[in-house]
């Protein structure tokens, strides 16, 4: 009975997710509506660990996500995000408690060792059949991250963008952007984690890497001396979701906080603190 | 087997006649244990001289000594006049003059007969390689071996195994050959067969010294016996008379052993 | 007297004289017996696995037909590669990586092998060589050259690709423990062989590769092929550079599309590789082993 009820909310959940789709943040639902019916004390049963709501992220965390590789912070936009959910919930500061999860574990089948996970996790449907998503907290679009001064960083025609090596982390919608919508016909390296795609750009032995446009745009700025984000592909209507166990009915008083969250502009505020896009970036076609 | 039958191409043929081994003071020791404590010897062309004494007297070290197989600790060794054991003796060469046949055969496992015996005629004598199948196919002939030339070694007998050792080095034509107790491994049956090859080589002028338990033997076949006790030849002399009327005390006792086993 | 180097007497293994017999006496009764009897421990382990409560969806994660079927055709569009086209990068990789090794690991043990003052510091220099690759785990080694020789820059040397580095690792890495196997090879040839060749008036070197080493190699067939087969699915680590081989396409398969019976997938096709790889291995030791032993001197 249990699972049935699950399932038919994580379709719920998932039904609304696409009817929400790539939208920017609208100011629909009443923030407070069941205000008592979501706060801490009611959700403890659906807690991974009662008294404290255990969020959970990769290592290393990267910015503009989280700032020196510690969520407990508050520092970042989704640990902001976190923090920010977390109060709208009615936890206190020191309620929040962080546990690591590689990315290509996070979803993985079965019962989760956090309440949710935050980690630039993108929403598709195959991910979904194993886990629950919350609405969106940020849409997303790719961007092409290259070295100065190489080919690609002038020529990027579709068709000039076939011929490049590319590289990407195993399991992102990052890799999967390349292999089907820029269709190269060399086959693009694939590595265990980012770290690895940035080493491989950096000892050239990939042309170019895709990632999300806030990543590329810290990647080419601070972190890869040399570096450069050569442009932006237009958006797919991918969003980043907070990402649950399969089933989680934790995840409904989570989106009325995230609902909330959008219509008093603390999202707004928070995206343009941390995720701005100083430059301004030509959008080309994959 | 003619003594102008040079061993090679280039290699010159050593004189028909004379001299052909001189060991002069050898002494050989493994270790802290003296093996051979100045052995004294001359060998003439054509001469079959026996080998006789107990086990651990040293008749297998000193064949492997005269092989260049074991470096010598003091002494010399000669050949038709030539030194063979000092610096700058080339022992690939010498080992081409003198052949050594071992109690345990050592045919090489992983090749038939026929490659068992011209593998050395092929890389060392640098025959062409038919002529050497040919000239081995001869020798097989010869000892009754031809019908085995396919096989391999383990699906010999002993004796069968032991005459394609003697083959084997035959095939190099060495002007001396050296048996180190060939014939100990055998069952008795088989040992009649290879002492009549070795009989046909003695006949046939072939200078050797061949180590021995078979009394019957070499009181046939020798022109001379050594008998080696403690790593010195105690004494030597025509079978005729070391057999009969042995001089020294050791001697006398190690036949008087031999004849009580009815080994002669 | 035999000179087979210490085998068993043919016979003293059983009367058939086909090898060790796995039955112990009792003819069929006893077949019956331990037939039934695995049959049933078999059919216990099935009927847990098919049986337990998360059956279904175990079987429907990881032995999927449908997924096993896409996962092997591939369809970039969707994001995933196949992976029977990427397990033809494994057999190319170890195909090169066998044969250099096979040359490096003799030369490594004939160099310790040596004697003489001459070859001292390049008899040190190969043992310290095997020490350290048996030591550091090939995955690093992996990832020491494949990240760390593109990143000096060298012409021609840093621009090679994944696999080119993979090989290099597996060769570095194997050569220590095959040069082992040959050096026990080596040493197992008994010292009258050396003694009979160099009697004949052959040099070292023509007695060394004519008698010894045919003889050595034969003497560690099981080992060496041991250590192929092995070789054939450490060639799964090279994955971590960035080449898609199979067990890496089975990764990104199953990280995209949310199903793991590409790994099964690969799973099937390491074994096709392997198992007739060993069956022949079975055969090649047993003709060998029949070669030596039969007939031998009574």
């Amino acid at each position: 009975m249990r699972r049935i009820l699950s399932t038919v909310a994580a379709v719920a959940v998932s039904a609304g997710i696409v009817a929400c789709g790539s939208s920017a943040p609208s100011g629909t639902g009443s923030p407070a509506s069941g205000a008592g019916s979501c706060s801490s004390a009611s959700v403890q049963k659906d807690l991974y660990k009662k008294g404290q709501l255990t969020v959970a992220t990769d290592s290393p965390a990267y910015p503009p996500w989280f700032e020196n590789n510690k969520p407990s912070n508050g520092k970042g936009f989704e640990s902001a995000v976190a923090y920010a959910i977390a109060k709208q919930l009615g936890f206190k500061t020191s309620q929040v408690a962080w546990a690591y999860e590689p990315f290509d574990a996070s979803y993985a089948p079965g019962p989760k060792k956090f309440d949710f996970d935050i980690n630039e996790i993108s929403y598709t449907p195959q991910r979904a059949t194993a886990v629950t998503f919350s609405e969106s907290y940020y849409d997303v679009s790719q961007s092409l991250v290259a070295l100065k001064n190489t080919p690609i960083v002038s020529k990027h025609t579709p068709a000039e963008l076939k011929t490049y090596v590319y590289g990407d982390q195993v399991g992102t919608t990052s890799l999967s952007f390349i292999t089907s919508q820029i269709q190269p016909t060399a086959q693009p390296k694939v590595f265990q984690t980012l770290n690895d795609v940035k080493s491989a750009l950096q000892t050239h032995q990939i042309a170019a890497f895709v990632t999300d446009t806030p990543t590329a745009q810290y990647i080419s700025s601070s972190e890869i001396p040399g570096s450069i984000m050569v442009a932006q592909f237009p958006s797919t209507g991918e969003h980043y979701g907070l990402l649950f166990s399969l089933g989680n009915p934790l995840v409904t008083c989570v989106n009325k906080a995230i609902t909330a969250l959008k219509a008093n502009g603390t999202l707004a505020a928070l995206q343009k603190r941390y995720l701005q896009i100083y430059l301004s970036v030509p959008t080309i076609k994959p | 087997m003619s003594a102008i039958d040079a061993a090679g191409p280039g290699t010159p043929a050593p004189p028909a006649e004379g001299e052909a081994v001189r060991i002069e003071g050898l002494r050989k020791s493994f270790g802290a244990n003296e093996v051979l404590r100045g052995i004294d010897l001359s060998i003439a062309t054509h001469e079959v001289v026996c080998l006789i004494g107990a086990s651990g007297s040293g008749k297998s070290t000193l064949l492997r000594c005269l092989n260049l197989l074991e470096p010598i600790d003091a002494g010399r060794i000669s050949l038709w006049g030539q030194q063979i054991t000092g610096a700058g003796v080339d022992q690939n060469l010498v080992r081409r003059y003198v052949g050594i046949v071992f109690q345990s055969f050592n045919l090489f496992p992983h090749m038939s007969v026929l490659r068992n015996v011209t593998l050395a005629p092929i890389k060392a004598r640098k025959v062409p390689r038919a002529q050497a199948e040919e000239e081995a196919r001869a020798l097989l002939r010869r000892f009754g071996l031809l019908d085995k030339e396919a096989d391999y070694p383990d699906r010999l007998s002993g004796g069968q195994q032991q005459r394609v050792a003697i083959v084997r080095a035959l095939a190099m034509r060495p002007q001396i050959m050296l048996l180190d107790e060939v014939t100990s491994a055998l069952d008795p049956e088989l040992v009649a067969e290879v002492l009549d090859v070795i009989r046909e080589l003695a006949a046939n002028g072939m200078t050797m010294l061949i180590a021995t338990h078979e009394m019957g033997f070499a009181r046939d076949i020798a022109s001379r016996v050594c008998f080696l006790a403690d790593g010195a030849i105690v004494e030597q002399g025509p079978p005729s008379a070391l057999f009969t009327e042995p001089k020294d005390e050791r001697t006398q006792k190690f036949l008087r052993r031999i004849v009580e086993a009815g080994r002669l | 007297m035999s000179l087979g180097v210490g085998g068993p007497a043919p016979g003293s293994f059983g009367t058939t004289g086909r090898g060790p017999r796995l039955l112990s006496g009792g003819g069929r009764r006893a077949t019956a017996i331990s037939t039934v009897s695995t049959l049933v421990v078999l059919g216990a382990l099935v009927a847990v696995f098919l049986l337990a409560p998360g059956s279904a969806q175990v079987r429907h994660t990881f032995f999927n037909p449908t997924d096993m079927w896409q996962a092997l055709r591939g369809d970039p569009k969707k994001g995933y590669y196949s992976v029977g086209a990427a397990i033809w990068l494994n057999i190319r990789m170890f195909l090169a990586a066998e044969v250099l090794i096979l040359i490096v690991a003799l030369a490594i043990a004939l160099v310790r092998l040596s004697t003489g003052p001459v070859a001292f510091p390049f008899r040190v220099l190969s043992m310290i060589y095997v020490d350290f690759f048996r030591g550091v785990p090939l995955l690093l080694v992996i990832l020491a050259i494949g990240f760390g020789v593109p990143a000096l820059r060298l012409p021609f040397v840093s621009a090679q690709s994944a696999a080119v580095y993979g090989v290099a690792a597996l060769v570095l890495s194997y050569s220590a423990y095959v040069s082992e196997v040959y050096r026990a090879g080596l040493n197992s040839v008994h010292q009258s062989q050396v003694a009979a060749a160099r009697s004949l008036g052959l040099s070292q070197a023509t007695a060394l590769r004519h008698v010894i080493l045919p003889q050595a190699v034969r003497n560690v067939i099981p080992p060496l092929l041991n250590d192929f087969i092995s070789l054939q699915k450490d060639t799964a680590l090279v994955g971590v550079l960035g080449a898609i081989e199979a067990n890496e396409a089975a990764q990104i398969y199953s990280s995209t599309v949310f199903n793991y019976s590409s790994y099964a997938v690969a799973a099937v096709l390491f074994l096709l590789l392997t198992i007739p790889l060993a069956r022949f291995t079975d055969r090649v030791i047993d003709r060998d082993r029949r070669r030596r032993l039969a007939g031998s001197a009574p």
